[in-house]
């Protein structure tokens, strides 16, 4: 096991008419170099559980693991935790204060101890990684950007470090259908090239679910349902149930096969609806 | 993602005086406090603590709470009774140290004092923390209308009090939230100079004033959509109801307040 958590437990405010338990015994874990996505109703804990894999909650119980050993709460253990896990939040160019693009990606860098020249470097280098030129970019200010431009820049802050596992709380709320399959694809290229391992928590299954090898599925705290991507959107009733929805794709193949066709209805890409509409027409022409 | 920050010092519940209208609440108080200072001895003053220990008790907010609330006032409290027990003269000599002297009356009008202030500080108590901060607002922001004909802006006021108190939780909120993602980046907010620590918040205060910026913007823009002129008459959504039983704890105190008058208690 690379990274996971074992009955991680976690409560917002205990003690207090607040108290809110937000993650109940969730045990999941990741295999290096896959990717995997964390699914589940708004307020499920997905942000929760994502922050105790970056140490910057504590677990009520239960425990976070990296490499089969447990997290602890050491500030320096914490640090080089963070410096091998980066955590790209929420519309994370909220974050941003710097008045250069170079600053805001060099911050975390320069925290995490890099020498000038090496942060010079991995500057450029995240930069180009998310597709973006660094020559145009590095003098202007932040908050110029397209919402699109920043999203890239906000992720480029987080690579720029060189993180083994990158995880993203919705990547790509807000952006436009052009920006969101951009940066779905750009993930995939990553995990393709550098064998960066990436756990995504998403709304937008239509494009992830093409990408994931593994799904998590958590529902009021409580990991529900977990599996290989086309094992877990065959479970469309249960997921309905959950108030989730499928992938558009899979939907029109159950739509289809409800209507008596031969179709698969494990298929969450468009190339695999493609593949078995082309085999419905073959057998069609016989 | 709900997660209630405790704000003021609210405490939530669904007790008869969790309930009871916000406005009659704040009236009943200035009753109260007038009827202790009017209060002179100690089987009244007695009477009154034990009424408002029996109605902490209904209210289901554990007594810490309370502890708490009372803490701030040890030292005036431990001062006053310094006051009385070493300059009040009168009644038996209790203890003679040098030139000072403990007489019996400093330390009966003492420790009436301090009771005195420990039951204001418990009615207090009571009206904060089973009143949420904004009900609270409205119902002094009511008896504050009269001020609005030498001039005074009153109902501005006290929507720019709700505001705030709106935005309290939201802001604090938002800080955590940024604080946690820049410590994902390596952040370090804890260690270092004076100085160092006060530069290492700029990554913090920078994205909080921008997000409060936009969010008063986006606020303004929506409240104009929705018709808000200045100056302007406002229905309120949830109008507050005066129950019978509201006027009936007003009538309580009042009572009580004519008889400690009328009989000297």
């Amino acid at each position: 096991m690379f990274i996971g958590t074992e009955k991680l437990t976690h409560t917002y405010m205990p003690g207090t008419p607040f108290a809110n338990e937000a993650l109940k015994e969730v045990t999941f874990q990741l295999k290096k170099g896959e990717i995997a996505l964390v699914i589940g109703p708004s307020g499920s804990g997905k942000s929760t559980l994502i922050q105790h894999l970056n140490g910057l909650l504590k677990p009520t119980s239960g425990q976070v693991l990296f490499e089969g050993r447990t997290v602890g709460s050491d500030k320096a253990e914490l640090l080089k935790l963070r410096k091998r896990i980066g955590l790209v939040f929420q519309m994370p160019e909220e974050q941003f204060f710097s008045e250069t693009v170079y600053d805001e990606v060099a911050f975390a860098p320069r925290n995490l101890g890099f020498a000038e020249n090496e942060v010079q470097t991995s500057v450029t280098g995240a930069l180009q990684e998310v597709g973006l030129d660094p020559d145009a970019l590095l003098d202007r200010h932040p908050f110029q950007l397209s919402s699109g431009q920043k999203r890239l820049v906000a992720l480029a802050a987080v690579l720029s470090f060189k993180p083994e596992v990158l995880i993203l709380d919705e990547p790509t709320a807000g952006l436009d259908s052009f920006s969101r399959a951009n940066l779905f694809n750009l993930l995939a290229v990553l995990n393709r090239n550098t064998g960066l391992t990436i756990l995504i928590c998403t709304h937008h299954l239509d494009e992830a679910a093409a990408l994931a090898e593994t799904v998590f599925v958590l529902k009021q705290g409580r990991l529900v349902l977990n599996g290989p991507t086309s094992e877990i959107f065959s479970k469309r009733e249960q997921l309905h149930k959950l108030g989730l929805g499928l992938p558009a794709v899979t939907e029109i193949m159950y739509w289809l096969a409800e209507e008596g066709l031969d179709v698969r209805t494990d298929i969450y890409t468009l190339e695999g609806a493609r593949q078995e509409i082309n085999k419905l027409k073959g057998r069609q022409e016989k | 993602m709900s997660r209630s920050i405790t704000l003021g010092q609210y405490f939530p519940g669904r007790s008869l005086i969790h309930r009871m209208n916000p406005r009659l609440k704040i009236l009943s108080l200035l009753v109260v406090l007038a009827l202790l200072f009017s209060l002179q001895t100690y089987p009244g003053l007695a009477g009154l603590l034990v009424i408002v220990l029996a109605m902490i008790t209904t209210t289901r907010v554990p007594f810490r709470y309370f502890l708490k609330g009372l803490r701030p006032i040890f030292y005036i409290a431990l001062f006053a009774l310094v006051i009385y027990f070493f300059f009040t003269s009168g009644g038996v000599v209790l203890l003679r140290v040098g030139f000072i002297t403990v007489e019996s009356e400093g330390v009966r009008e003492g420790i009436f004092v301090i009771l005195r202030l420990v039951t204001l500080v418990l009615f207090s108590l009571l009206l904060t923390l089973t009143t949420t901060p904004l009900s609270l607002t409205y119902g002094l922001g009511y008896f504050l209308r009269p001020l609005r004909y030498i001039g005074l802006p009153t109902e501005e006021v006290a929507m720019i009090m709700a505001i705030a108190l709106r935005f309290i939780p939201t802001l604090m909120e938002e800080s955590q939230r940024l604080m946690r993602a820049q410590v994902s980046r390596g952040a370090d907010f804890e260690t270092g100079s004076i100085f160092r620590r006060a530069k290492s918040l700029v990554p913090l205060i920078v994205p909080l004033f921008v997000s409060a910026f936009r969010r008063a913007d986006e606020l303004a823009l929506a409240m104009e959509a929705r018709g808000y002129r200045i100056g302007a008459l406002r229905t309120r959504m949830h109008e507050d109801t005066i129950a019978p039983r509201d006027w009936a704890v007003l009538a309580v105190v009042v009572a009580m307040l004519v008889a400690s008058l009328t009989l000297g208690l």
